[in-house]
């Protein structure tokens, strides 16, 4: 049992094709689901809630300089500042609610899983544990599920506030400008193939690091698992020299991914403060012309700001959910692992040694 | 008793008491593998100025578009300028950024690679005790998934330091001449969102911290229990696992859950008062500003936006330093497991005045050595024998009888408590560690082979044999004719990707491995049993060809392997029983008689135990 290979075999598992569709896999999470489903309801109710009453922040600014500050109309306080208080104090509410009920949903649902790999772990066949295996089935329960757990927390409810607030930031959009909302929502196309073309860059620079990763963890394993040879034949030094050599091309890969990855943020901040240029170019005659308010320019640069970081966010989540549904395939792997010696001759599994 | 019962007790012993301060040494730690990269430090503090400066534009110029272009009096002929210096200042900061986080992910890089290898280096020189006791797959998964965790924290945790710090004091400068008042009215939230951000951390920290502490845990219960279940099936446990296993999971997501209590409570309570104190700014704007009864200048509004817009801004750096301290927690706990295992002892370390000893003649001697594991339980009890140069000694005894350990003082796997080992009349402790073990052969009693060609697996001690050397030792030790059977002979990879070899084959090539070195001493544990007669025949006939010339001790399963030595040593409690030639003991009428009655001659097989030992 000396030789384990936890730890990293899930990222050499990464590499490997999935074969069950990601919609079987979301359904069978989901019936697991089902027993906290007034949880998992809630929380996304108030999620979406929580994302639309968030958005609803900078269209109060624009009331309150358009209508109240401005025209020195001061008598609108009375009813904007309760107002303006609930929204925050409603919005604080639902993202306490949307936090805490996904937070349940998803330690619950992984524990389930992960409880009925526990039980099948104790009965499949012992031909299952064969050499090499092991280290694979262990991160299972262990790595997978905690990647599963970490993107029920934050990768699920993180979809939801950014769908959310792309929606709610167009809806607001259209109902104060329509032109300006246009205008506004121009670079959309170009923003969303921008941002798939260099993600899927940023991602195979990404995957370029698993296979050194693993490459590394297996170089340490190996060394660790013959370290009593090594010492036994003074060769620390030769054998810390292909580990550093392992290493370094491991660095430098994840160095790469690093360069590919951040290069394609000036990009993304490019074309949203090209966005800003035409709301403030088109915007500003038309404050002019007196179509629209200062306040609403104000608010429009800002609702340009709340649909463009979400986009930006939700493909970023694109990996984060990909592993997830990798993780969630292989757990399943294990819980629908046909029994084949079950307990046949239970008094002479001693046998078994 | 549950199985799981220690590992429940461990979850719940654990207290949440290791706060953020607690931290604070493991920060410092760090701090100091920082101290090498101080140029690429200098650079972020430099592109953060740069970088804050940027970010802070764009409110400013809006503003000013307000007041000069929109007015009134309105007038577009500045429009394209302020525009103009909007953009440069977004590109300005696009590319400030990314240069920033790539310096800073550089530097993560070296940082966790310089702490990757000292944490290798403390692996190396660890004693054989210490590997006794821990899984390679903890150890590994130490360097790997719990550094990645730093990792994730050393990617940007300088940056998004500097960057809360500096965007603060630009936008404080900026609007500070505007009004001093609104100024303070707005920044009048800080404390108050710092105080709760704070808060988060300090009582959510120990929880996530706990939660990764028993997860680190159950990985080494499910290998224990689930991939090591022969026992666990043998005694009909599987119930008290996997209900063990609950319970200890029940722990973790209570603390999970009790911890999302917290962290609801705390995280959106930062933006909410940020957005209340924009509030504030507007009715005190809205009262103070202007005559009353008659719309506001151009400009106040326009001040007004600024404020409002900044303050929006802020919560951007905020949010970024709530999460960068969630990362550190993370990479908290994976530093703490890193240098746990640094910090152990070595154990087995060469005295400050050892030197390069050459042993010529090959004189062993065992001086009244006592050596145990654990305090006060001796394993080896005042051993006292002598082998003369080239001799052969059979070690017998049963499982647990200090046979194992016996052989592996020799090379200083382990260090004696009392008493003194001797090789040509030279205390092992003043060779140097490298000199001594370079010259005695070992054969373990686990085969290992390096994944690798076979050549690279016997040159593994002199990689710079020829290959005729190499030859001359697969031939010694009977195993060159398979390794010409091969398909590209000595070339041939072993391990995960190579070809599957036999116990019996492998253990040849871990004795021609030892006969290359040619060393002088020889320490063997020839602990394969279960071979069928062929391969029995070999591996005796490569012990008998490796041990020929040699000091050798070897730890016997086969009679054929006792026969041909020339004293047997037997073993009885740790204690020396018997010690002398086969007809000797034999006359003595002992212990050994016994067992060679009861071992070798009535039973066909040779096999004297099960394999086992220490």
């Amino acid at each position: 049992m000396s030789s384990s290979y936890g730890a990293f075999s899930t990222k050499q598992e990464e590499k490997r094709k999935r074969t069950v569709p990601d919609r079987v896999l979301i359904r069978r999470v989901y019936e697991y689901a089902q027993a906290h489903r007034r949880n998992l309801i809630i929380g996304a109710a108030a999620t979406v809630a929580g994302a639309l009453t968030g958005l609803a922040a900078p269209y109060m600014h624009a009331i309150a300089i358009d209508q109240i500050i401005m025209p020195k109309n001061l008598s609108g306080f009375i009813w904007w500042v309760p107002l303006f208080a609930i929204i925050i104090l409603s919005n604080y509410v639902f993202q306490y609610i949307q936090t805490y009920q996904m937070r349940v949903v998803g330690e619950k649902v992984v524990a389930r899983m992960r409880d009925d790999m526990m039980e099948k772990l104790q009965v499949i066949s012992l031909r299952y544990f064969s050499e090499g295996e092991m280290g694979r089935i262990i991160s299972r329960p262990t790595n997978d599920a905690n990647t599963v757990r970490i993107f029920l927390r934050l990768g699920l409810t993180s979809i939801l506030v950014d769908v959310s607030s792309i929606l709610g930031s167009f809806a607001i959009m259209f109902f104060l400008d329509f032109q300006l909302a246009l205008l506004a929502i121009s670079i959309l196309p170009v923003a969303i193939v921008l941002v798939w073309y260099l993600g899927k860059h940023s991602r195979a620079a990404y995957r370029r690091t698993l296979i050194t990763t693993s490459g590394l963890t297996a170089r340490m394993q190996e060394d660790l698992a013959g370290i009593k040879v090594t010492q036994a034949y003074a060769q620390e030094e030769e054998t810390r020299r292909k580990f550093l050599k392992s290493q370094d091309e491991n660095v430098k890969a994840t160095i790469r991914a690093i360069l590919v990855g951040s290069s394609y943020t000036p990009f993304v901040i490019g074309l949203r403060l090209i966005g800003t240029m035409i709301i403030l170019f088109y915007g500003v005659a038309a404050v002019i012309n007196g179509t629209i308010l200062i306040g609403i320019l104000v608010a429009f640069i800002e609702y340009q700001f709340s649909y463009f970081m979400p986009l930006v966010d939700l493909v970023s989540m694109y990996d984060q959910y990909q592993s997830a549904m990798s993780a969630i395939e292989r757990m399943f792997d294990v819980i629908d692992t046909k029994i084949e010696v079950m307990d046949a001759l239970p008094e002479r599994s001693i046998a078994l040694q | 008793m549950s199985i799981a019962k220690p590992l429940l007790d461990y979850a719940k012993s654990l207290k949440p008491q290791k706060g953020l301060t607690q931290s604070f040494s493991a920060f410092k730690r760090l701090m100091k593998y920082h101290r090498r990269y101080s140029w690429f430090i200098a650079a972020i503090v430099i592109l953060a100025v740069i970088r804050s400066v940027l970010f802070s534009l764009e409110p400013y110029y809006t503003t000013e578009i307000i007041i000069n272009v929109i007015g009134p009096p309105s007038n577009t002929g500045p429009l394209l300028g302020y525009l103009l210096i909007i953009l440069l200042a977004g590109v300005g900061y696009a590319i400030s950024n990314f240069v920033l986080l790539f310096v800073h992910g550089v530097m993560s890089q070296y940082i966790v690679r310089d702490i990757r290898t000292d944490y290798y280096c403390s692996l190396q020189s660890k004693s054989f005790s210490f590997y006794d006791s821990k899984g390679v797959g903890d150890l590994t998964s130490r360097a790997t998934v719990d550094l990645q965790l730093v990792d994730f924290f050393l990617r940007t945790w300088f940056g998004t330091v500097l960057n809360a710090v500096f965007t603060t004091i630009i936008i404080i400068v900026i609007i500070y001449p505007i009004s001093p008042i609104m100024t303070l009215i707005s920044m009048a939230t800080m404390p108050l969102i710092f105080y709760f951000t704070t808060r988060l951390w300090v009582e959510t920290m120990p929880l996530f911290r706990n939660m990764q502490l028993i997860l680190g845990r159950l990985s080494s219960y499910i290998q224990q229990n689930i991939v090591g279940m022969k026992t666990v099936r043998i005694f009909r446990r599987e119930k008290d696992v996997v209900d063990g296993f609950m319970q200890v999971e029940d722990v973790f997501v209570n603390t999970a859950i009790k911890a999302g209590k917290i962290q609801s409570i705390y995280m959106p309570l930062g933006p909410a008062i940020l957005t209340l104190g924009i509030a504030l700014v507007y009715v005190y704007a809205g009262y103070t500003l202007g005559i009353p009864g008659s719309a506001l200048a151009i400009a106040q509004v326009g001040d007004i936006i600024l404020f409002a817009r900044y303050m929006m801004r802020m919560t951007f750096p905020i949010r970024d330093l709530s999460q960068t301290l969630g990362t550190w927690i993370a990479a908290y706990a994976g530093l703490e497991r890193v240098f746990e295992i640094a910090d152990t002892p070595r154990n087995v370390e060469d005295l400050p005045d050892a030197k390069d000893i050459k042993i010529e003649k090959g004189k062993l001697e065992f001086e009244n050595v006592t050596f145990e594991y654990v305090k006060g339980r001796p394993v080896l009890n005042n051993v006292t024998f002598s082998v003369q140069p080239g001799e052969k000694i059979a070690i017998l005894g049963a499982t647990g009888s200090g046979k194992s350990s016996l052989i592996y003082l020799v090379p200083r796997f382990y260090d004696i408590q009392t008493g003194s080992i001797k090789i040509d009349g030279e205390d092992i402790r003043d060779f140097k560690l490298d000199s001594l073990r370079r010259q005695i052969g070992v054969v373990l009693q686990d085969v290992f082979l390096f994944s690798g060609t076979i050549k690279e697996n016997i040159a593994f001690g002199k990689p710079d044999a020829s290959i005729d050397e190499i030859v001359q030792a697969a031939k010694a030790a009977r195993i060159h004719d398979f390794i010409e059977s091969l398909p590209s002979d000595y070339a041939t990879p072993v391990g995960e990707r190579g070809v599957t070899l036999s116990g019996g084959q492998k253990q040849r090539i871990t004795i021609a491995r030892a006969l290359l070195t040619n060393p002088r001493i020889l320490i063997m544990d020839d602990s394969l049993s279960f071979v069928d007669a062929k391969t029995e025949q070999e591996i005796q006939s490569a012990i008998e060809e490796a041990t020929k010339t040699r000091t050798t001790l070897i730890i016997a399963q086969r009679f054929s392997t006792i026969k041909t030595a020339e004293k047997i040593l037997v073993l009885e409690n740790g204690s020396v029983a018997e010690f002398g030639p086969h007809e000797e003991l034999i006359a003595k009428n002992g212990v050994y008689k016994r067992v060679y009655e009861t071992q070798f001659v009535q039973k066909a097989s040779p096999i004297l135990e099960e394999t086992g030992g220490t």
